[in-house]
């Protein structure tokens, strides 16, 4: 079942991207997709099948704590979890990102071990591992 | 230096000053005054995390192709054993110890190739910091420029150069990456500080 998840990547550095994507196909979530933005993300969740988003925050265009808003308040995407990974530090921007309904909070520079760690956590609390 | 040099410097600071103070400008002078240590903070990280990630990337190639030419140089060797005699190859094991080595190494440089990648991730990190110091750049620039229209003579004045677009579409909505987090409260220094903080609110 989590093998099969189709997994959103939202950063707008395409280094990073891949980096993401890469780990989660290391750790067996080969199915996903990728955006540079909310904005683009957005579009494709709406346009396809995601179990799972991982988003940068700091974006062009549409932010992830826009992007995080805007799906929490669509009924169809609201269930998908969120995690957030980012360079943003301030406790405040974790609070909020955790009171907006993230599932999850990762700063950058991170490891292999902190996203396996954080995606199986938030998998299993859902049911979906 | 002649000293009617010297008093012609002096005499220039001053109506500088003057200049400054009457304009209403000394605050803003401050302003730029104090953002170029931050720039320079910001420099200095982003030559410290791309020295890491080239010291990383190379220290992991070395293991990496340490790794690979042992297991060339063994590849060779039981391949002459084979030739020689293959039933005495399998038979004596070494044919299975080459396996068992093969697939550990390739574990390993596997382990290797994951760090590289990750190592890239200063694109990222310095990526978002080198925007922030080209829009301080940016405005430190566009400030000077109205300074000197300010206080040129009148027949002197031109028409104001608009600011690049590109800089206003740089300037970032968040913080990024926190170049000096020490005896700072309000920012984490790691992962554990985030799980600690979520934890505490009890997310």
């Amino acid at each position: 079942m989590a093998n099969e998840l189709r997994f959103l990547v939202v950063d707008d550095f395409s280094t990073m991207r891949r980096i993401v994507r890469n780990l989660l196909k290391e750790s067996g979530y080969t199915e996903g997709d990728e955006a540079e933005d909310g904005v683009v993300a957005l579009q494709k969740l709406r346009n396809s099948n995601f179990d799972f988003v991982v988003s940068d925050i700091n974006m062009p265009n549409m932010n992830g704590f826009q992007l995080l808003s805007e799906i929490k308040k669509d009924e169809k995407l609201k269930h998908i979890p969120v995690l957030m990974v980012t360079a943003e530090a301030r406790k405040e921007d974790i609070v909020l990102a955790a009171q907006s309904g993230a599932a999850g909070y990762i700063v950058k520079p991170f490891t292999k071990a902190t996203l396996e760690d954080k995606v199986s956590l938030i998998l299993t609390k859902l049911g979906l591992k | 230096m002649p000293a009617d040099v010297h008093q012609s410097i002096g005499v220039l600071t001053r109506q500088l000053h003057d200049a400054l103070n009457g304009l209403g400008l000394t605050d803003k002078v401050k302003g730029w005054a104090g953002e170029i240590p931050d720039a320079k903070s910001r420099l200095s990280y982003i030559a410290r995390l791309t020295g890491e990630a080239a010291e990383k990337v190379l220290n992991r190639v070395d293991q990496a192709k340490a790794q690979h030419d042992h297991i060339a140089a063994e590849t060779r060797r039981i391949g002459a054993l084979i030739v020689k005699d293959p039933v005495a190859a399998v038979a004596k094991g070494h044919v299975m110890n080459f396996l068992t080595d093969v697939e550990a190494a390739t574990q390993q440089v596997d382990q290797h190739l994951t760090e590289i990648m990750m190592a890239q991730d200063f694109h990222d990190l310095t990526g978002q910091v080198i925007a922030k110091v080209v829009t301080l750049v940016a405005n430190v620039e566009e400030q000077l420029v109205q300074l000197l229209i300010q206080t040129a003579p009148a027949d002197a004045v031109v028409k104001a150069p608009t600011p690049p677009a590109a800089a206003a579409e740089l300037k970032p909505v968040l913080e990024g990456p926190v170049v000096c987090p020490e005896g700072n409260p309000d920012v984490v220094t790691g992962q554990s500080e985030v799980d600690d903080l979520l934890a505490s609110l009890g997310f």
